[in-house]
């Protein structure tokens, strides 16, 4: 269990998410942003809009344009219900559908001259914006994200709680017999009941095999992880990747954990989780302010001299608005951008190893953590072998 | 290829030709589904744009973003190219691509800063252009694949629906009705939604998409909605019931046998908006239509009327025999 960071101050959380998106365009030299990713927007704005899949998200999508010298973002949605309730009502405003020429060119017509930013845009907007002189928006959004104030890190905190608990549903119906999707049913349920805002990635209740050669093609080499959920019979003594997202107030969570199907874990399961504690304790001891990214790769490998997670993973990655968003280390992005990351208070990281043991499958779970003045504190449950978390 | 092809991949192709478009860039896992039968792990709404499937004219290929074919073995696998972080290896697998880097004009779905920065490494002299209209004609194309796809789509959606209906009670709060919906789809395979299922009270004017999270009471009016998004392809309805024990499906409302009726050939669907209709195509996705598009057979679409306390939404599919509702109860 894990204890509230703050009282949850929405409003708060709102103006000191604007002041540091003003604060970091100022720095960027941008005087105009305009929003089109979901997750941004509810960033700038803490706009909801109807939880879709991708094709009728684009369509319906809320569009935030931040204006440097304005202390309030403009909202265009479809759903002002999903508007907070202390944005002015001259900066809310009906949609604009920038998927088409039309509504990108409306959009074009109303944008203030200086120096304009996008973060990612539909086509037709980004041929629009052509004949202005348009910079990449995550100059600002990266810097505000990336550090997290208490009423941000308390949403996180409690979207992982929801996530963490709605997963026991799904550890019920964990059985010899049982359908793999229809633990994705109940986990979906839960959710629901416990009051998620929305689930952010279908559910993944993997059953994976002991050995590479064994399991699904893989362009790497290294098992695949993850794949979506097929409706597949369990059986005793299969070992279950788990991973699974619920957004909360425009907040994400990341729940992971390795179970042994109908059965205790065996000689290998108990190793394989063992050497995945023991690494991510060391990684915690040294996880403090002005620690790099590097310095905590460097110890998560010192034990074995190998990295000890997937060549297309991480050893940790941030959350926030997005699943995974800065910083991300341990990528193949190599040791000079780890080193060029220095952890400061109010990054959020989310570490998730891999101990793979080729022949005796492997374990694979996730915590969280938030950077504090001089040390971290927890936004998730401690990872357990075949469990849920304490 | 060494695979063949499907009709919509030809289709693609075929376009790309007609168009004098080189190669196609895609970050919509729709036209990935559509030129790949691509089955990657479904993520909610809006993503950041990002180069996760490549098509190429000639010679013709497909190349997907992905460590696997699970799920989709018919893709060849020395066509992926694996997830990364590092640009510079995303550059260079796209550049590996035969026929990329020399592609004059390239089709995309989107765009982003940072991608336009990859872009200008992998094809610096090649004219970006919309690929949104391939695949908007694509979906015009009457397909009889589409159609069995959208009416098992409709099947499980109005099974979640069911579920939704029997549920409901005096006292039920709204978003525990959301789940009843997914596990009920869960049951039947499908663990991917076209839209998070909806319990919205119906008086008093509420949004019928984002309605308030409150406990619904006997005798209320509530509007259900359902979407199923089954292997890639999506169906939904909506109905109303008055909460009761059980609770009683309402009728449709005043005006919706006329728009029915009206569902057959030469029909403008600006005339059907004239009569307070919502119309939009079904099938990978939600498919705009503008006012001027005349109905034909073979069209499947969502047909929608909200009026006073009633809220009705089917998928139509329009044979040369007239309309069939592919979420009517059985």
């Amino acid at each position: 269990m894990t204890s509230p960071v703050c009282t949850l101050d929405l409003a708060r959380m709102r103006r000191a998410r604007i002041d540091k998106l003003r604060t970091a365009m100022t720095a960027a030299g941008i005087d105009t942003l305009v929003l089109c990713n979901q997750a941004n927007v509810s960033y700038a704005t803490g706009a909801r809009v109807p939880a879709s899949d991708h094709v009728r998200a684009s369509w319906w999508r809320a569009v935030a344009v931040i204006e440097r010298t304005d202390p309030s973002p403009h909202l265009f949605t479809e759903f002002p219900e999903g508007s907070p309730s202390d944005l002015p009502n001259d900066h809310l405003h009906p949609a604009i559908e920038v998927e088409a020429a039309d509504g990108a060119a409306e959009l074009l017509a109303l944008l203030p001259g200086g120096q304009l930013a996008v973060d990612d845009a539909p086509f037709p907007l980004w041929s629009a914006l052509r004949d202005r002189d348009v910079i990449d928006g995550n100059a600002a959004l990266a810097p505000a994200k990336l550090t997290k104030t208490i009423d941000e890190l308390e949403c996180i905190r409690q979207a992982q709680a929801i996530n963490e608990r709605a997963i026991r549903s799904a550890q019920a119906l964990a059985q010899p017999g049982a359908i793999a999707t229809d633990l994705s049913g109940a986990f979906l349920r839960a959710i629901a009941e416990l009051g998620a805002t929305s689930n952010t990635v279908d559910p993944v209740f993997q059953v994976m095999p002991r050995s590479v050669a064994d399991g699904p093609f893989s362009v790497t080499g290294e098992p695949v992880f993850p794949l979506p959920t097929r409706p597949r019979e369990l059986a005793r003594g299969d070992v279950m990747w788990i991973d699974t997202g619920i957004n909360l107030n425009g907040y994400s969570s990341d729940f992971g954990a390795t179970w042994i199907v109908g059965g205790e874990p065996d000689e290998h399961a108990r190793l394989q989780f063992a050497e995945w504690r023991s690494t991510v304790d060391r990684v915690l001891e040294a996880t403090k302010p002005g620690a790099t990214g590097a310095d905590l790769v460097r110890v998560a490998a010192e034990r074995t001299g190998r990295r000890p997670w997937l060549s297309y993973f991480y050893l940790a990655h941030g959350i926030g608005t997005d699943s995974a968003e800065m910083p991300l280390i341990g990528t193949d992005r190599g040791n000079a951008f780890d080193a060029s990351i220095v952890l400061q208070p109010g990054m959020v990281l989310v570490f998730e190893p891999v101990i793979w043991d080729d022949g005796r499958c492997g374990h694979r779970s996730e915590e969280i953590v938030a950077i504090t003045e001089d040390g971290y504190l927890w936004l998730s449950n401690r990872a357990e072998l075949n469990g849920i978390g304490t | 290829m060494n695979m063949t092809n499907s009709p919509e991949l030809d289709y693609c192709l075929s376009e790309m030709g007609t168009r004098g478009i080189d190669a196609l860039v895609l970050g919509r896992e729709a036209h990935a589904r559509a030129v790949s039968g691509a089955d990657r792990l479904w993520l909610s709404g809006t993503r950041a744009f990002a180069p996760g499937c490549v098509v190429v004219r000639s010679p013709p290929s497909v190349h997907l973003l992905a460590n696997s074919n699970e799920g989709f073995e018919d893709f060849p696998g020395d066509h992926l190219y694996p997830v990364t972080w590092n640009p510079a290896k995303l550059r260079d697998a796209l550049r590996a691509i035969p026929g990329l880097a020399a592609a004059k004009t390239v089709g995309v779905d989107g765009m982003s800063p940072g991608v336009h920065a990859l872009f200008a490494e992998v094809v610096p002299e090649a004219e970006l252009t919309d690929a949104g209209p391939i695949f908007a004609e694509l979906w015009r194309v009457p397909s009889p694949d589409k159609i069995d796809a959208v009416r098992e789509a409709a099947r499980v959606a109005h099974d979640g629906l069911a579920a939704m209906a029997a549920a409901l009670r005096d006292g039920v709060r709204a978003r525990v009705l959301r789940g009843v919906c997914a596990e009920r789809f869960a049951a039947l395979g499908v663990t991917t939604p076209a839209f998070e299922a909806v319990a919205a009270p119906i008086d008093g004017g509420a949004s019928t998409w984002l309605p308030p999270e409150r406990l619904l009471g006997a005798g209320e009016n509530v509007a259900l909605r359902a979407g199923a998004l089954r292997h890639g392809w999506e169906a939904s309805l909506a109905r109303t019931y008055v909460v009761a024990e059980p609770s009683v499906e309402q009728p449709a409302p005043d005006g919706w046998e006329e728009i029915i009726e009206l569902c057959r050939a030469g029909t403008r669907v600006g005339h059907l908006r004239d009569l307070e209709a919502v119309v939009y195509g079904v099938g990978r996705g939600v498919e705009p239509y503008d006012d001027e598009l005349e109905l034909e057979a073979g069209m499947v679409f969502a047909l929608e009327l909200h009026r006073g306390r009633r809220l009705h939404q089917d998928v139509v599919h329009l044979t040369v025999d007239g309309a069939v509702i592919l979420t009517a109860d059985d």
